[in-house]
């Protein structure tokens, strides 16, 4: 008989969900200092390809813990809908395994961060003075931060690019241990 | 062989898409990016030295007080002595004005009438037109 597929199962997978929390805010603690240069992108990615269902727990409690250690500001609206379509992108092309798909889709990702992010704006902009006034307030925010949008897209191509190769092995080590 | 040909191509092209979105976001943001804009005052300062010759400076600021106009006014030297009403001047330009000497000093005249303050609290309104003139103390 099929073993009936759960999304958890045993107090294992809650660990391996509270660990991969933990890498991901570690990495993103660690280079704070540096601007758009990150490693979320890089693990939601990776734990999608390798755990599947279960970012579906990871990414909320990610995006909550965020909220409680910076504050719940505009910024934090933008994680609720940019994270969770990573994860989804991610998921659909999992059976990718060439190390340049990873790295140029992360790359993209980076570069239109900015450009996804200005949609509260839009909406506010909106809200206040008309649809013209929320897209010329989006373009601005989102053109104003352009340069940071190009570090975050050579950030994450050279992450992924160097990172993919190794820690997929250790993935496939981690993944072997949990079946 | 084929395979491994038509990977090479859509890595080029991946790559290629990824440096033209790259480009196309930085001309946008050249040119939609958000310019620093020139001072909002447009205002002259007119330098009237012994000898009568006039230099003018057109200067755009966003300087509340002249002595900040003055500082932004390029090709216009001033110095002088910091008091408790701000910068006396007494050279401009390289000429010095010396009232114990001859009774000489710079006077600041703001729309053709005689400054109410010194430099560092005379404001600066749009339009306006400052001179400042050696001048002789007639009572020496």
């Amino acid at each position: 008989m099929r073993k009936k597929s759960r999304l958890i199962n045993t107090t294992l997978d809650i660990t391996l969900i509270g660990l991969m929390v933990a890498v991901i805010e570690v990495c993103k603690m660690a280079l704070l200092g540096l601007p758009n240069i990150e490693l979320t992108t890089f693990w939601i990615i990776m734990f999608t390809i390798f755990f599947g269902s279960k970012i579906l727990f990871v990414i909320p409690v990610f995006i909550l813990l965020e909220g409680c250690m910076f504050g719940f500001g505009i910024w934090w609206v933008m994680y609720l809908y940019m994270w969770p379509s990573l994860a989804l992108i991610a998921w659909c092309c999992r059976r990718q395994e060439s190390v340049w798909f990873w790295s140029i889709l992360s790359a993209l990702y980076g570069l239109f961060f900015g450009f996804f992010c200005a949609i509260p704006y839009v909406v506010i902009g909106a809200v206040d003075g008309g649809i013209r006034s929320g897209l010329y307030a989006g373009f601005t925010w989102w053109v104003a931060g352009i340069p940071y949008d190009l570090a975050h897209c050579v950030g994450n191509l050279v992450l992924m690019l160097v990172l993919y190769h190794p820690v997929r092995l250790v993935m496939k080590e981690v993944q072997r241990a949990f079946r | 062989m084929a395979e491994k040909k038509k990977i090479n191509k859509k890595l080029i092209a991946g790559i290629a898409i990824l440096a033209v979105l790259v480009a196309a976001f930085a001309i946008i943001f050249s040119v939609f990016r958000a310019k620093p804009v020139e001072g909002s005052k447009a205002i002259t300062i007119e330098v009237v030295d012994k000898e009568q010759k006039s230099t003018v400076y057109d200067v755009k600021t966003d300087a509340e007080y002249l002595r900040q106009a003055m500082e932004e006014a390029e090709g216009l030297e001033f110095s002088g002595t910091e008091s408790e009403y701000g910068l006396m001047v007494d050279t401009v330009n390289g000429l010095t004005a010396d009232f114990s000497v001859d009774g000489s000093y710079w006077g600041f005249f703001v729309n053709g009438k005689y400054c109410d303050y010194g430099i560092d609290s005379q404001p600066v309104l749009d339009g306006d037109a400052f001179q400042i003139v050696y001048t002789i103390s007639i009572a020496e």
